[in-house]
């Protein structure tokens, strides 16, 4: 660690011990997150469920020693007062209940933040709220207060040691009143007083039952009881604090164990299997040239039984290429579960500052995804989420009048079909207002007044860069990334977002995303002198267009094909490329599965269809409408791929 | 305070933390509570949350006063029930007129 | 930004472009390679001739003499494309030809005289004479990969390749 004058190499090796901290909070902050929304079922049972309050007190334990190790006292601190109050549910001396687990909960963000503002390099939430909040919990069953030596790296005495903490918790009521104010008695006089004792845990606010205001003081005092004598007369009164469990029940509960079980578990470094990709990546290509000159061979004569047996070593080492890409995107795969759990995080903050009340169910958490998609996509599909419960859902009143339950309910589900993954995030409010949402685009310019949206165009309208159906104050919450953002994501990782909405009924969006990005099936194609290579899961077919058969009227060209009429754009044209092929047309048809919403694509040769490696355009000049990626297919030179849906907005402003 | 001065017949009471600001409810009658967010021992919007939960207190009009660019506590101040809010820096006039409108309503 | 090495020097790729020799910084300097081959990128910027592969990364390929006012010319045998890492940004520059490698003292280097107004005076960092009363013209690299510079270039020439 740097202490004083940290060179580049000392700062680069602590740079990278940080983000192995990142990482590892990263996991138990999971490991936590889904822990608590286990422990919310056992809220109030005498008993909750001992090997759970383990876990957690073990996580807590571990983020207090790796973040002192790194320097971050706040999140020290914090894991701290989490791991004393675990340790007092455990050894039964405060039960969970839901203030509790809210606290808990409540921390447990905070934690991250804490955590994450570090990251960003931000300044650090205050934490004094919450650690007083879990220090009253941690005290409320015990008679002991926070036992300060657990700051030790040692497992928490079962049995504190008696009489050696003569410190003891008090409760003091004060209920004000005009002839004690008169006198001097006040709010801030008897704080002082009680500061002036020990340490104040708690200072709260009452209402008493004929709407008098009462403040609850808690105090943690080594004064005698003695030293409360005459208090009744200036309005308070003093009581030992729930005392009513007693050490006794301190059972000797196991020293839990501190390292973690997952010892079999390597972390790695994405970026490190990346480069293993594409490594494997260039073996695919190295193979196909292989393949090209075999096929060399074959044509110039050479006998069979020179060039078979080298074919089917060939085969075998694309069968193997194949099972070792398979390998090691299995690597990088991660269950959907995780994210979803997030989203509950999400929707019990909303639920509980927005008056909604929500059921959340998940499906298909065991779905794998790619770990870089999966962290690309958790702010958008938190976007969906938290518009669901904000916009999507009525209050209960609103939904018990239209003869729904008052629950609501989101769903969240995740399938894989193929090498695509879906995530839908579905929600059964009010769906989204057509004709509000047609009006304001109207007003906007981005639609013709009057008009009707269709799904695919009512979504269109949404992603507007800047247009949102959100309140003003809504807004001001900060929150979100606005739909433009959710759907520019999605395509940026070749993905694509759809939209199903009904009145009365609910809202669906769907999110289709290739299950890796490293490697994909393209159809190669020529126009205007270059090659393209177009991702095959958005060519629906290839057709061959006699040039007699292509109609043309102004500006925009169509072609008669299986009872319809394709419009077509030119690549070339849609480019500006030089040197548009006459003759007959080659056509790629994009998209529309039912036909409507076809694209016909003319280019002049369709080359063939090979599996590519994506690469991905960093830098900015280099970046383009209508191109999503780069890729080689052998000789070093830089083949363009084609972004199918930004192909599709830019034929739409020339059609 | 002393922006307000000019209102005339009104009698201000100030607070200094948010335990003492209830203390001020309990002790004589209020008619509008100006509730700055920042206080030594109770965040403002606990202060209104407690306020808003009081039966007595459900309609009594509370002027929220936030820092600017600070529209995460404003939201969450108007999702707990305040009246009003403005914005540090501001004029002493708009305090009037907040207060004089908010009065005059009650 | 400067690096405190012995006697206060710093070694510098150099280059030429239509007549003149410039220099970069040599740690800025990924590679210097020949150009075979560059991939149009279409509606891309006027200065930007396209795109080439550099050690695995997609790298635009940025014509220095688009960029500084000059006419293009056809590659040949001399062209090169200097691959400078900002840290930042990866970037191809594409120049006549670049074979020297020289040390440059920190004091050789002057500020841009003021006689040098507009365009090319923006790009330059300052200007080193070598010994033998020779030139040579340092690049602001971030001047010259400045996005929004090159837009209102192309804005101001209404010049977008293949428009």
């Amino acid at each position: 660690m740097p202490t004083s004058n940290p060179d580049n190499e000392e700062g680069e090796f602590f740079g990278q011990f940080l983000n192995e901290y990142y990482a590892e909070c990263d996991e138990h902050l999971t490991l936590v997150r889904r822990n608590l929304l286990a422990l919310e079922a056992q809220v109030g049972r005498p008993q909750v469920d001992h090997a759970l309050l383990d876990e957690l007190f073990r996580s807590f334990h571990t983020l207090k020693g790796i973040s002192a190790m790194v320097g971050l006292s706040a999140a020290e601190q914090l894991a701290h007062h989490l791991e004393s109050y675990l340790r007092a549910l455990r050894q039964q001396e405060a039960a969970l209940d839901t203030r509790g687990l809210e606290t808990l909960l409540t921390a447990t963000s905070l934690l991250e933040q804490v955590i994450g503002a570090r990251r960003d390099e931000k300044p650090s939430p205050d934490i004094g709220v919450v650690v007083e909040q879990l220090e009253a919990l941690t005290l409320s069953g015990s008679p002991e207060p926070a036992p300060e030596s657990s700051r030790a790296d040692a497992p928490p005495h079962a049995a504190p040691a008696n009489g050696a903490a003569a410190k003891r918790t008090w409760r003091v009521e004060f209920t004000p009143t005009p002839a004690l104010a008169e006198r001097g008695v006040n709010v801030n006089s008897v704080r002082a007083r009680l500061q002036g004792l020990g340490e104040i845990v708690r200072a709260t606010p009452q209402v008493r039952k004929q709407g008098e205001i009462a403040f609850l003081f808690v105090v943690a005092t080594d004064a005698a009881e003695s030293a409360f004598g005459g208090w009744e007369a200036d309005g308070l009164t003093v009581a030992p604090f729930e005392e009513e469990a007693p050490a006794a029940v301190a059972t000797a509960a196991p020293a839990p164990a501190v390292t973690l079980g997952a010892a079999n578990v390597v972390r790695v470094d994405l970026a490190r299997l990346d480069e293993l990709m594409r490594m494997v990546g260039e073996l695919v290509v190295s193979r196909a040239r292989l393949e090209d000159q075999l096929k060399g061979l074959k044509r110039g004569g050479v006998p069979a039984a020179t060039w078979r047996p080298l074919q089917e070593t060939s085969h075998t080492i694309g069968r193997q290429l194949r099972d070792l890409r398979d390998g090691v995107m299995r690597v990088r795969m991660v269950q959907i579960g995780e994210t979803f759990e997030r989203m509950q995080f999400v929707v019990r903050d909303l639920t509980r500052e927005g008056g909604k009340r929500v059921t959340l169910k998940t499906e298909g958490r065991e779905t794998e995804i790619d770990k870089f998609l999966v962290e690309r996509m958790t702010d958008p599909l938190m976007h969906l989420v938290r518009n669901a419960v904000t916009h999507g859902l009525e209050t209960p009143a609103e939904r018990e009048a239209r003869g729904k339950f008052a629950e609501g309910r989101i769903k969240l589900c995740a399938a894989t079909r193929g090498e695509r993954v879906f995530v839908e995030v579905e929600d059964d409010g009010r769906g989204i207002d057509r004709a509000r949402v047609a009006a304001r685009a109207a007003a906007r310019g981005l639609v013709e007044p009057g008009a009707s949206l269709s799904d695919a165009a009512l979504l269109d309208v949404l992603c507007a860069p800047g247009f949102s159906t959100r309140d003003e104050a809504d807004r001001g919450s900060g929150r979100g990334v606005g739909m433009d953002v959710v759907r520019n994501t999605v395509e940026e990782l070749g993905g694509s977002l759809l939209l199903e909405t009904k009145r009365g009924r609910g809202t669906r969006f769907v999110v289709e995303l290739p299950l890796t990005l490293a490697l994909t099936e393209a159809l190669i194609v020529g126009a205007g002198g270059q090659r393209f290579a177009v991702p095959q899961s958005a060519v629906r077919e290839v057709f061959e267009a006699e040039p007699g058969a292509v109609k043309r009227f102004e500006n925009n060209e169509v072609v008669a094909h299986r009872g319809g009429a394709l419009p077509l754009v030119r690549l070339a044209r849609l480019f500006n490329l030089e040197g548009e092929g006459q003759g007959a047309a080659r056509v790629f048809v994009l998209g529309g599965g039912g036909g409507a919403g076809a694209l016909g694509v003319v280019v002049d040769r369709v080359i063939g269809q090979r599996e590519i490696v994506v690469r991905r355009i960093a830098d900015p000049l280099a970046r383009a409408a209508g191109v999503a990626g780069a890729t080689e297919l052998g000789d070093g030179r830089v083949v363009l791929i084609l972004d199918v849906a930004a192909l599709r907005q830019l034929a739409a402003g020339r059609l | 305070m002393a922006s307000l001065r000019p209102l005339g017949a009104v009698a201000f009471s100030e607070a200094g933390s948010g335990l003492e600001a209830i203390e001020r409810l309990a002790l004589g009658a209020v008619e509008l509570i100006i509730l700055d967010l920042n206080m030594p021992d109770m965040h403002g919007v606990e202060v209104l949350e407690f306020v808003r939960g009081h039966h007595a207190y459900r309609e009594l009009p509370v002027v929220v006063l936030t820092t600017r660019g600070d529209e995460a506590s404003r939201a969450e101040a108007l999702a707990a029930g305040a009246t009003r809010y403005l914005t540090k820096p501001f004029a002493p006039q708009n305090l009037h007129e907040c207060v004089r409108e908010l009065l005059d309503a009650a | 930004m400067t690096v405190n090495n012995q006697g206060g020097s710093e070694p510098f790729i150099l280059f030429e472009l239509a007549g003149t020799t410039y220099g970069v910084r040599s740690r800025f300097v990924q590679q210097v390679e020949m150009v075979e081959h560059v991939t149009p990128v279409p509606n891309a910027s006027a200065a930007v001739e396209g795109v080439v592969f550099a050690r695995g990364q997609v790298v635009p390929a940025l014509s220095l003499r688009a960029r500084f006012g000059f006419e293009k010319m056809p590659f040949d045998l001399r062209t090169r494309l200097v691959v400078v890492n900002t840290g930042a940004r990866v970037v191809g520059l594409l120049v006549d030809t670049a074979r020297e490698f020289v040390r440059i003292s920190a004091e050789s280097i002057e500020p841009p005289p003021d006689t040098i107004t507009g365009l090319s005076g923006k790009y330059l960092e300052g200007i080193a004479s070598l010994a033998g009363g020779r030139l040579v013209l340092i690049l602001n690299l971030d001047e010259v990969l400045d996005l929004e510079g090159m837009q209102a270039s192309d804005d101001a020439t209404g010049e977008t390749s293949g428009t």
